[in-house]
This record gives structure tokens, C-alpha cells and sequence, in this order.
């Protein structure tokens, strides 16, 4: 059962590694290229599993900005997780809670998409937690140190179609969460809002806070539209 | 930066996404939440899925970018009809990275 349980969690995670080999790839290079070692992108890997933070973090350093700015701009980009974290809490009932905090560690877009479905129907397990964020977790640190280690040898990942894994999976993963109509008209409430805002302040769309006012935004309206029903 | 700063600020940066994503599960675990939060809690996964697809279709590169010489815009139209065809993750995906691949190739614009 508990195999069984990691066994389905690794195998859905093997779409997310597909996703970030060439994100990860690419962190690698741009990581040495702005100056840090080898073992201190893989460590950054390790430590924080974030690709916009990471990308940013770069960008500051390229910039020639200050540790103090890096950070800052991390807390913004992260501030997303709170929701993603608190919108779990319900469905981990299942799992002694310092396993699910210490779980919630792999947390990201990718992980918390494919966890929030899988929860829809069956519910949480610790098993399912570890394969699903630790394989996730395996391929971002080890397509980075491909990356960081081969970054001059580079080949465009965009030939072979792989930029287009995350959306595909994004796609796939709202079309089977969508099941009531609310949550569709939430959805692309969600969609437009997250675009206009990021069209009207394209800041936003770099820090990522595009994503949260239009969560918090589409997900009040789904309440006020299902509680009129 | 200098050796020791960029150590600073890997270990800044991931107290920064630490936080966020563990304290919720580790300090909320233990309430039973409203019912309306809960409502308003189930509604975050929809939002967040309809944002991220919008997001990486319509501005693939970190730009707003809506427009026919948009690729991904291309790509989402037989990738979305597979994931409603099909359900299945294992599809969508090869379809998606396909037509990708394609337009990459053949398609100059």
C-alpha cells in the first residue's frame, strides 16, 4: 500500500522533471555564467527549489545588487506559497503534521497542481508527498548541475518542444481540477485578471504578485457566486 | 558579489521560500477551519491553475505577448483539446510538446 502510494507519487512527478530539465538546465548556466560555483547553484537548488526566485536572484547579482534585494524580491515571489501551503492544510488531515511541514518543503507550482488534483478524489499520504516532491526536487537539483557543469556545451531545449511541457501540464492539470461550473467561471476569472494585471503593471508579472491578487480576487467571487446559488 | 555574499544570500533566499510553504501545514494543521474558509480555500486551486495556465501562454517569456506569432498560443489550442479528449496528463503532454517541436521547426515567424 505505502509502495504503492510512493510509486504513484514518483510516477507523477514525471511529467513536473520533464518540465524543469530545461529550467533547470538553463539555471545551471546562467548561475555560473553571473559568477557562483558549481557546488553554490547546486546548493541553491537544494536549498531553496524556487525557479523565479533562483532566476531572480541572478538577475540581482548580474545587476550588481545587494544580497538585501535578492532576498526581498525572493519573500515577494514566495509570498504565492502561503495560499498554495494554506489551501492543503484540508486535505492533509491524513498525515502526522511535522511529516506534511517537513514535506511542504517540495512544495511549488508544479507539485502543489498535481497534489491539489490528486486530493480531489484520494486522499493525502505521506508516501505519496515524498515520491511526488523529492523526485520533483531530484530533477531540478540534478538538471541544474547538468547545466552548471555543461552550461557551455548548451543545446536549445526549445527545438525539441520542451518550453512547452509546463503549460501542457498547467492545461491538463485546470481542465482535470475543473469539474463545477463555478470553478470554471473562477478559473478564467483568474486567467483574465492574472493577465491584466500583469499587462497594466509588468513588474508583476517578475515578483509573481499578478498570480496572488488574482487568486485572492477569483476565489472571493467563486464564494459570492456559490453562495447565490 | 563576493564569495561569502553569495552564500548570504542562498541562505536568505531559501529562509524566504521555507517559511511560506511550511508554516501554514506545521501551525494550521491542528485548527478545523470555518466553513467558509474552507469554501473560500477550494476555490485557490482553480484560481491559481486558471493564472498559471493564462500566465505561460500568453506570456511565455516574462512579457505580456498576445499576438498570432505567439507560439504557445498556438500550441495551447490542440493541447487543450486533448486534455479535455483525453484527461490524460501522459497525452496532453506529447501532444503539447509536439506541436511545440513543430512550430519550433517548420514554422517561421
Amino acid at each position: 500500500m505505502k509502495n504503492q502510494e510512493l510509486l504513484s507519487g514518483i510516477k507523477d512527478a514525471i511529467p513536473i522533471v520533464l518540465g524543469y530539465l530545461p529550467l533547470g538546465f538553463a539555471f545551471g548556466v546562467l548561475a555560473t555564467e553571473a559568477g557562483m560555483s558549481i557546488t553554490q547553484a547546486t546548493v541553491m537548488s537544494i536549498l531553496c527549489f524556487t525557479g523565479a526566485g533562483q532566476y531572480i536572484a541572478i538577475g540581482v547579482m548580474q545587476a550588481g545588487g545587494a544580497v538585501l534585494t535578492a532576498v526581498l524580491a525572493n519573500v515577494l515571489v514566495n509570498l504565492r506559497y502561503f495560499l498554495f501551503s494554506a489551501s492543503l492544510v484540508p486535505h492533509l488531515k491524513s498525515v502526522p503534521t511535522k511529516i506534511a511541514a517537513f514535506l511542504s518543503y517540495g512544495l511549488t507550482d508544479e507539485t502543489y497542481a498535481v497534489a491539489i488534483n490528486r486530493y480531489q478524489n484520494r486522499a493525502a499520504s505521506a508516501s505519496y508527498m515524498a515520491g511526488l516532491n523529492l523526485t520533483s526536487h531530484l530533477g531540478w537539483v540534478g538538471s541544474t548541475i547538468l547545466g552548471a557543469v555543461l552550461g557551455s556545451l548548451i543545446t536549445n531545449t526549445d527545438k525539441i518542444g520542451l518550453n512547452f511541457a509546463l503549460p501542457a501540464m498547467y492545461i491538463c492539470l485546470l481542465v482535470l481540477l475543473v469539474s463545477k461550473r463555478t470553478e470554471a467561471i473562477v478559473a478564467i476569472i483568474a486567467g483574465i485578471l492574472c493577465v491584466v494585471i500583469g499587462y497594466v503593471y509588468p513588474s508583476s508579472l517578475h515578483n509573481l504578485s499578478n498570480i496572488i491578487i488574482a487568486t485572492l480576487i477569483a476565489a472571493t467571487i467563486g464564494v459570492m457566486l456559490n453562495d447565490k446559488q | 558579489m563576493t564569495n561569502s555574499s553569495i552564500w548570504l544570500m542562498i541562505i536568505g533566499a531559501s529562509l524566504a521560500t521555507l517559511i511560506p510553504r511550511i508554516l501554514p501545514v506545521a501551525l494550521l494543521s491542528r485548527f478545523e477551519f470555518p466553513a467558509f474558509l474552507t469554501k473560500w480555500l477550494s476555490f485557490v486551486g482553480p484560481a491559481v491553475l486558471g493564472a498559471l495556465t493564462a500566465i505561460s501562454i500568453l506570456a511565455p517569456e516574462g512579457e505580456i505577448f498576445i499576438n498570432i506569432k505567439n507560439k504557445f498560443l498556438w500550441a495551447f489550442i490542440p493541447t487543450f483539446i486533448i486534455a479535455i479528449r483525453t484527461k490524460s496528463l501522459f497525452y496532453t503532454l506529447l501532444t503539447g510538446i509536439i506541436t511545440m517541436a513543430i512550430l519550433y521547426n517548420f514554422v517561421i515567424f
